[in-house]
């Protein structure tokens, strides 16, 4: 219960900040620091308040928001209480949101390169003449490397469909999210397991074992308020993070495990629940396959086995085994929306799928639910096909079950600078920064320097940015009208949203909708995307007028009623129609069918593993230049543990030297015992490159500068904890 | 009538023959098939259309091999007769690649 209070405190304490921020800021000199950034500086009309509905874009959660607006000035984002998955809140961010749109550092006009690469030397364009080189090296590109020689990136955005459909029209089988820097091993893992994701009803649930995600710290909604709800319901939270994180902080049992081992923790788990016969016979018989392979294959990994690898006593392990057993099926192993971490990453999840099976939870309250979803159409795209294209992606190949629609930012880099299996020689990224978020920073200079053009569709010159060849500006989400976008929460809360402009578009800012538009009518490709955003909502809306009629008077569609219960007597969508405790897909393919344990690589001596996470103020580096959220966080910091700082002399507010085989940076230490004494951490999102983002630039280090570049075997997903340090005084 | 629909069931049943065959060597092109299927199949198999709505995800991989096993008893095969052999195995590796239990299901776009 205290430990509720204290973040409900926190949480005011943000918003409190965020509110005043934001008042002192459009109250006391409206006409200078907001006026002054839109075109129509008049002041008219002052009472003339409006509310309009959108949608947070300050992470990937679309929270439901509410926009006073003022005469066309957003002066303050409240949450929308109908938004369901939202549970009616906004976070911090959520409310730095209108510091995203009055952002002096936005991208205003068009820029060409003028210098070299990353010298940040820039010519203005009129947008005609930037699409018109945009198409010209489109088409060149084209004609010279095939289609395929151009690349595309998206990150999430309810936008970036356009990309995909653009790429595909252009001709490109090269289209790559974020989320192969992101999550696809726990993506990987649970599809092979389950047939599908689930979504985690942490609502209900009676006992939360948390691997790793920092819940309280990176947000997931309604997760990271459902886990708060739960624990006020008496709801048991254990934690094996190798940081003592908020969420550590507040669970009921906090683990320091050494990294990597997590597979270890729970092969034993489930070597207790199946030697104690702790498991639902009549679920494991009727609804899983492969049981008795893997009642064999855990024997050997015991409690007194695991505790050696995880540093976690082996009573313990069988404690948590047999409570969670009790209070099964509400009880789970959280999947974790959480990067990948290790070249077992897939094995590592699916070892948490596992036990999540053995616990009987699937489709039950407090369970792993698939809750049911609104299907919005679609307009058809007819892409043509070109004759000359090689036959698949350029990173083809490179992971053993890569998920060809994601592709893999790591494997697709390596391909390009070798130039095999064919050039690549264009690059487009949308909303997306894989300077600051693909390990080993220096390996993608390396790459961008091998292309002959690359442009960037962006909100303000993030570091991605500013190594492209054209920058092109874009709105903010509170600019701009957006498809409808389905989402899947948990309990009771999934739906659909979108966004209408809740004030004109700034500057010269255009949506990435209708650049693609443009381009495709400068390549002949214009009757692909021969509709506008209207027409494009109508076709989605065709057949769910509920959904237009709730996002009208609302704001959001919410589908009630219990997301548990669903697919009583339905096959899964796996190749034996259950859940595969043992995969015969995995096997055929000559991969574990059972994750196999493999301890992680040594710590050499005198080095530190370092790990990556996040904390409530920033959506890594998205919001870290953010005016509101800067005040919170200023710069990152090396986490060091007093004992290893000691040995090696350094002090907290040290600046220090922080080096792998990848790169070196420098870094103020912060000396604390919430890392373990092997491991050290850092934020994502400072250390930039490109001087335009003023709050920021020159605070901190950046990550990537030093993460070294591994990828999960199966999925070939970035893998961002195999990299070592070692760390010294300057 | 009868020749020409004796000949129709030749050329399916050997495609059905051939299609095994290539599906074991893996030969189709899976890219060029989502093209042949949208041009070919998605003009009848769509919402509002003569067929039922169609795409990779509406059925498993061994619903796939074993309608392209029976294509001659499709209400369609006049139009599969139509095709060559590789166009039909590069829909097939579509179709079975991104199929509902597949490693990779297609997403609805």
């Amino acid at each position: 219960m205290a430990a509720t209070k204290t973040q409900m405190i926190s949480r005011r304490k943000f918003l409190k900040l965020s509110g005043a921020l934001a008042a002192s800021t459009a109250v006391a000199n409206p006409c200078r620091v907001l006026y002054a950034l839109t075109k129509d500086s008049g002041v008219k009309n002052l009472n003339e308040i409006r509310e309009v509905f959108s949608a947070c874009d300050m992470c990937f959660n679309k929270c439901g928001l509410i926009a006073q607006v003022e005469n066309d000035i957003v002066k303050k984002l409240d949450p929308n209480p109908k938004s369901l998955k939202s549970r009616g809140m906004l976070c911090a961010r959520g409310n730095a949101g209108v510091k995203q749109l009055y952002d002096p550092d936005r991208l205003k006009y068009p820029l060409l390169r003028k210098g070299a690469r990353g010298e940040g030397k820039w010519q203005r364009l009129s947008w005609d003449q930037a699409l018109d080189h945009a198409a010209e090296q489109l088409d060149k590109i084209g004609k010279q490397y095939t289609r395929c020689g151009f690349l595309f990136m998206a990150g999430t955005d309810m936008q970036s469909t356009f990309v995909h459909q653009f790429a595909e029209a252009y001709g490109s089988y090269n289209i790559i999210s974020h989320e192969s820097n992101c999550l696809l091993s726990r993506n990987r893992a649970f599809l092979d397991t389950y047939g599908v994701m689930p979504t985690p009803d942490v609502l209900n649930c009676k006992y939360v074992i948390m691997p790793g995600a920092n819940r309280f710290e990176a947000i997931v909604t309604p997760d990271t308020m459902d886990l708060m709800t739960a624990m006020e319901n008496k709801s048991k939270l254990v934690v094996l993070d190798p940081r003592f994180t908020k969420t550590a902080a507040l669970a009921d049992e906090w683990y320091p495990i050494k990294p990597g081992t997590d597979m270890a923790f729970f092969l034993a788990v489930a070597q207790v629940i199946i030697s104690e016969e702790l498991y639902d016979k009549t679920f494991i018989q009727e609804k899983t396959s492969g049981f008795e392979e893997l009642r064999e294959h855990v024997k050997q990994y015991t409690p007194q086995w695991a505790e050696q690898e995880t540093d976690i006593p082996a009573k313990d392990i069988k404690r948590i085994a047999r409570e969670l057993a009790k209070a099964a099926p509400s009880a789970m192993v959280y999947p974790g929306r959480r990067s990948s971490d290790y070249e077992d990453s897939t094995q590592i999840r699916r070892s948490y799928a596992i036990v999540n099976a053995l616990l009987g939870n699937w489709d039950q309250k407090g369970g792993l639910l698939v809750p049911k979803k609104v299907k919005p159409g679609s307009m058809h795209l007819e892409a043509p096909f070109y004759e000359d294209n090689p036959d698949d992606r350029v990173d083809a190949g490179m992971a053993q079950m890569m998920f060809g629609e994601e592709g893999s930012f790591k494997h697709t880099r390596d391909a390009i600078l070798k130039g095999e299996p064919y050039p690549v020689k264009g690059w487009m990224t949308y909303k997306t920064n894989p300077m600051q978020t693909g390990a080993n920073r220096n390996k993608t200079i390396e790459m961008i320097n091998t292309l002959d053009f690359m442009m960037t569709v962006d909100i303000t010159m993030s570091d991605t940015a500013w190594m492209a060849d054209l920058v092109l500006p874009a709105p903010s989400y509170l600019e701009r009208q957006d498809p409808l976008s389905a989402f899947l929460a948990s309990s009771t809360c999934s739906g659909v949203i979108t966004r209408d402009a809740v004030v004109p578009a700034m500057f010269e800012s255009k949506p990435v909708f209708w650049i693609v538009k443009e381009l495709a009518k400068r390549l002949d490709l214009g009757e692909f995307f021969d509709y506008t955003m209207d027409d494009f909502r109508k076709e989605q809306l065709k057949k769910i007028p509920e959904v237009a009629k709730a996002i009208k008077e609302d704001g959001v569609y919410n589908i009630t009623g219990p997301s548990y219960g669903l697919y009583k007597g339905k096959p899964f969508k796996t190749t034996s129609k259950k859940i595969e405790l043992y995969s015969t897909r995995y096997k055929s393919k000559g991969i574990d069918p059972m994750p196999v344990y493999k301890s992680p690589k040594s710590i050499p001596e005198n080095h530190f593993r370092i790990v990556v996470g996040r904390n409530a103020y920033i959506t890594q580096s998205a919001s870290t230049n953010n005016n509101l959220l800067w005040e919170l966080q200023k710069e990152n910091h090396l986490w060091v543990h007093p004992e290893s700082a000691a040995a090696l002399g350094i002090k907290d507010g040290e600046t220090i030297n922080v080096k792998s085989s990848a790169g070196k940076v420098t870094i103020k230490a912060r000396v604390t015992k919430e890392t373990r004494p092997d491991t050290v951490y850092m934020d994502t999102g400072f250390g930039v490159m490109s001087n335009w983002l003023t709050n920021i630039a020159g605070k901190g280090a950046c990550i990537a500068e030093i993460l070294e570049d591994r990828a999960d075997i199966i999925s070939g997903n970035m893998a961002m904890h195999e990299t070592f340090v070692t760390i010294s005084k300057i | 009538m009868v020749k020409k629909l004796s000949a129709l069931g030749m050329i399916l049943v050997f495609m059905a023959v051939f299609i095994g065959v290539a599906i074991a060597e893996g030969k189709g092109n899976s890219r060029k098939g989502k093209y042949l299927f949208r041009k070919s199949c998605r003009t009848c198999h769509t919402d509002g259309a003569a067929a039922k709505d169609l795409s990779p995800v509406s059925k498993t991989q061994a619903e796939w091999v074993k309608t392209f096993e029976a294509l001659d008893t499709l209400q369609c095969k006049e139009e599969w007769a139509n095709l060559s052999e590789q166009d039909s195995l590069d829909i097939y590796s579509y179709l079975h690649g991104h199929a509902f239990d597949s490693p990779s299901p297609a997403k609805c776009k």
